[in-house]
């Protein structure tokens, strides 16, 4: 099997379990506290951003 | 299962081909001197659409009445408004106005281009490294302006280190801050690129997918192939699920795009 394709597979279990921590943390507050939804949104949004761009920057490396 | 085995061979040339399409050539000219890619090439007709928006808009809104109506109109008013609040005032806090042209127009323009590589046969003016970083160094270099404009060329220099850490370790923590603000440059620009190429990529790779089950069926008529043909209606389901996330990436990262752009010129006005 390549190599890559199973590095590519790391960073997917990588980034899984921090979106999954992001989104569990972030629901829970927003129970908690539905006033400052719009601000937890976007703090979210930031939040996976980052994760989400070094699970595509494993993407592009294990296609390139 | 022949003609199935050939379509598998013709789908890894066409993904050669798809993954071809995002290197980077000239229309016109020479890549290493003076050319036009592709890209820059939709670039521009994102550019133009923006521009035949914005007019058409203005159009609309200059009429006799002055007072919104239609569909169009709103529409681009609560996008306009959604930058306003979203973008602008929740991270620059009252200093928004003066930001506010430039961060409308990054996202924009960055919404434009990942809208425009949505159709078929298209591709997203944000599809190369060379664009994006073009973009992300127009951010960098107004982020930068605004921190000398605030403090001043020297006075911006010495902001990036925090204040309250004693002599020697102040010296390191200054290059980790000058090197993590260059790093942005990267950061920016890499994780539009990684978007547009991926998500392009899947749903190009679920299209070919579409069509290789029903390639048999063009061979010969029978309940095999019509049995394999029936595969890639389940390629279309996901096809178009692909597509609707692909929608929602191309907004989300315009967004991301603009917040970040927002923060990073928060951090260079701000008193830390």
């Amino acid at each position: 099997m390549d190599l890559k394709i199973f590095g590519y597979a790391l960073c997917v279990i990588g980034a899984t379990i921090s979106i999954a921590l992001t989104a569990r943390a972030a629901a829970s507050s927003m129970a908690r506290q539905p006033e400052v939804q719009g601000r937890l949104f976007t703090v979210f949004i930031l939040a996976a951003a980052f994760i989400e761009s070094l699970c595509l920057i494993g993407f592009v490396v294990a296609i390139m | 299962m022949d003609a199935l085995s050939t379509a598998f061979e013709t789908v890894s040339e066409s993904m050669g081909e798809l993954i071809d399409g995002f290197y980077t050539r000239a229309v016109v000219g020479n890549v290493d001197t003076v050319g036009i890619t592709p890209y820059l090439v939709w670039y521009l007709i994102a550019g133009g659409l923006l521009v035949a928006l914005v007019m058409a808009f203005k159009k609309r809104c200059s009429s006799e009445d002055h007072v919104p109506h239609g569909p169009f109109v709103n529409g681009v008013e609560s996008l306009v408004d959604f930058i306003r609040n979203d973008v602008c005032r929740g991270t620059l806090g009252d200093t928004w106005k003066s930001h506010f042209p430039f961060l409308a127009t990054l996202f924009l323009m960055v919404l434009l281009c990942n809208l425009v590589g949505m159709l078929p046969t298209w591709k997203p003016g944000s599809g190369s490294t060379g664009m994006t970083a073009g973009i992300a160094a127009m951010s960098f270099f107004y982020f930068v302006m605004v921190g000398v404009k605030v403090r001043g060329g020297w006075g911006y220099i010495k902001s990036l280190a925090p204040k309250g850490v004693m002599f020697p370790i102040n010296i390191v923590v200054w290059a980790i801050e000058v090197f993590s603000t260059f790093l942005r440059l990267v950061t920016l620009s890499v994780r539009l690129f990684c978007n547009m190429f991926a998500g392009h990529m899947v749903m190009g790779v679920f299209a070919l997918m579409c069509t290789i089950f029903v390639e048999p069926l063009f061979a010969s008529i029978t309940a095999q192939t019509l049995g394999v043909a029936s595969m890639s209606i389940l390629w279309m389901v996901l096809l178009v699920l692909i597509y609707a996330v692909e929608l929602m990436v191309a907004f989300i990262q315009a967004y991301v795009f603009a917040l970040l752009s927002a923060v990073y010129v928060q951090l260079a006005e701000a008193d830390h």
